[in-house]
């Protein structure tokens, strides 16, 4: 018995301290019903936290594209009777040479033009010298973009048959592409948090019916309901910090395959950009960021729950 | 141990003409008037079911009586708040007829259950808690948990816990109904050299020859849903 006595003696000063807040293991352990919940919410964990990951991700990729197109416009001269379009071409590109904020420009040759064709109009050389509108690749300024109406507007009086697109359509189903992305995945995201409570909640009422006279003892013992809650409520925020990394973990395991994977792939790479997903990039960071406090959120709610439920459960059971 | 001598100066416990129903139900306890006195010893006895768990119960606030009045430590318990119940019970000690032990936890993290729960850090009360558990002859079994333990080691653990926190008053729920009769006689010497040192003693039994061995002692005797006081 002494041994025990020095044990305890042994313990260290600020161990004692947190004793004093420490409600650990009160709770009867049940193992099955323990280990069903970390697996609930390790796989609500999982779906969330990759939600998470896949919003930031795409509403990134999104901006990425939108800075693509709206660093580029393309003006369009269509062939006109009696005009030269070579000459045409070349008058043009002066003249966005000249405009202020346009970086660079680039006449597209007939033999381009038609290459870009191909796939509609077939091999060029059966074409014979088809006419067909012809292109030029303005590159601008994203920080201090030209005025595109004035520039329209010269090249209309000048150049018949000019028309420029800014891409704004483009621009704009993506903006509208992300954000429903983003509404969608938010939608989805308090969908799971629901179903997370939920099962807290059964969890916890499972929990407290099975230690019914556990939680009587106490109350004969002397503990208010807050301590009863905190009992309740420590035990779940383990149990959901638990479940809630591993989902997190999984979640940023295939965020990783991902990444290798859009890696290897030049379309992807060209699509999305390389380095979205890398941890060491600031969009990496934020969604590994993310991820976790999606985890931590699930613990936090978890506890949250549980404590909601104890003291609406309370009243009822003792 | 040494337990404190009573802070309440009056009646412990006052029962007035109390009435408990179930619902439609005829009255299960009717017109219930006793009292109980600082470092008095008392049974509670009577027929199984005649209701003396549910007059612990009405002591403990767990459950509330239909009519009449109860006031515990001087307190009219129908005007107790959460707080004030919660008070109330922390000067009370309970001893449950199937123990209630924390199956999970050790002997000694059961019997400083109630110092955990009260929030006082375990260097306070560790010494405390050992020299009662050695007290009451379980030394060698601080870390041993509730599964393992014999009838009689539970009951004591049981009671260990109940005696901790040194209360005023001590309910018992038939704590030797599962003992030997050499073991329950043990268990009742115990409870003695408690009220001699100041705890008031309630015991609940339907067990006569115990209570024949306390010469002398106070009765409570329900019967037909009345209570009547004897010595």
């Amino acid at each position: 018995m002494s041994s025990s006595a020095d044990f305890h003696n042994q313990r260290p000063r600020f161990r004692s301290f947190l004793d004093r807040f420490s409600t650990d293991s009160l709770v009867a352990p049940d193992p099955l019903t323990d280990r069903t919940l970390v697996a609930v919410i390790f796989i609500l964990t999982f779906i969330a936290a990759l939600t998470a990951g896949l919003v930031l991700f795409g509403s990134t990729a999104s901006a990425r594209w939108q800075a693509l197109l709206s660093s580029e416009v393309t003006v369009q001269i269509r062939p006109q009777p009696g005009r030269n379009i070579e000459t045409d071409l070349n008058r043009a590109a002066d003249l966005l040479k000249q405009a202020q904020g346009v970086t660079k420009v680039r006449v597209y040759s007939y033999e381009e033009t038609m290459r870009m064709l191909e796939p509609w109009l077939g091999q060029s050389s059966s074409l014979g010298g088809l006419s067909i509108p012809r292109l030029i690749a303005v590159e601008i300024d994203p920080q201090s973009p030209p005025d595109i109406p004035v520039i329209s507007k010269q090249l209309a009086r000048d150049i018949p048959g000019t028309a420029i697109d800014d891409h704004r359509s483009w621009t704009r189903r993506l903006t509208t592409l992300g954000n429903s992305l983003v509404i969608a995945s938010a939608a989805g995201l308090i969908l799971v948090m629901t179903a997370t409570a939920l099962a807290i909640v059964f969890a916890t009422r499972g929990a407290m019916v099975g230690n019914r006279e556990i939680v009587e003892v106490f109350y004969f013992m002397g503990a208010d309901d807050r301590y009863i809650a905190r009992v309740f409520q420590r035990h779940f925020f383990r149990l959901g910090l638990r479940g809630g990394i591993l989902g997190a973990c999984l979640a940023l395991i295939v965020l990783v395959i991902l990444r290798f994977i859009i890696a290897g792939s030049d379309g992807l790479r060209d699509m999305f950009g390389f380095g979205v997903l890398d941890p060491l990039s600031s969009v990496g960071f934020a969604i590994v960021v993310a991820v976790l406090a999606v985890a931590l959120f699930v613990s936090l709610l978890a506890s949250f729950v549980s404590r909601i439920t104890v003291h609406s459960t309370l009243s009822r059971l003792v | 141990m040494q337990v404190h001598p009573n802070r309440w100066g009056g009646e412990l416990v006052r029962f007035e003409n109390v009435g408990l129903r179930y619902g439609a139900a005829p009255e299960t306890l009717t017109d219930i008037s006793f009292s109980i006195l600082p470092q008095s010893f008392q049974f509670l006895t009577g027929a199984s079911g005649s209701g003396k768990t549910t007059i612990l119960r009405l002591i403990l606030q767990s459950l509330k009586p239909t009519r009449g009045m109860i006031s515990v430590f001087g307190q009219d318990t129908a005007q107790l708040d959460k707080d004030g119940l919660t008070a109330l019970r922390r000067r009370m000690g309970i001893v449950f007829q199937d123990f209630r032990l924390l199956d999970h936890l050790t002997i000694y993290e059961n019997v400083a259950l109630p110092f955990k729960i009260r929030g006082r850090m375990e260097s306070s009360y560790r010494a405390e808690v050992i020299e009662l558990l050695k007290w009451i002859g379980l030394g060698d079994l601080l870390q041993a948990k509730p599964p393992v333990l014999s009838g009689g080691e539970k009951q004591r653990t049981s009671i260990a816990r109940a005696l901790v926190s040194q209360p005023e008053l001590l309910l018992a729920d038939e704590p030797t109904g599962n003992l030997d009769p050499v073991l329950a006689g043990r268990l009742l010497r115990l409870f003695v050299e408690l009220n001699r040192s100041g705890t008031a003693i309630l015991i609940a039994t339907h067990d006569i020859g115990l209570m024949d061995q306390i010469k002398g002692s106070r009765r409570l005797v329900l019967h037909n849903h009345h209570l009547q006081v004897e010595g």
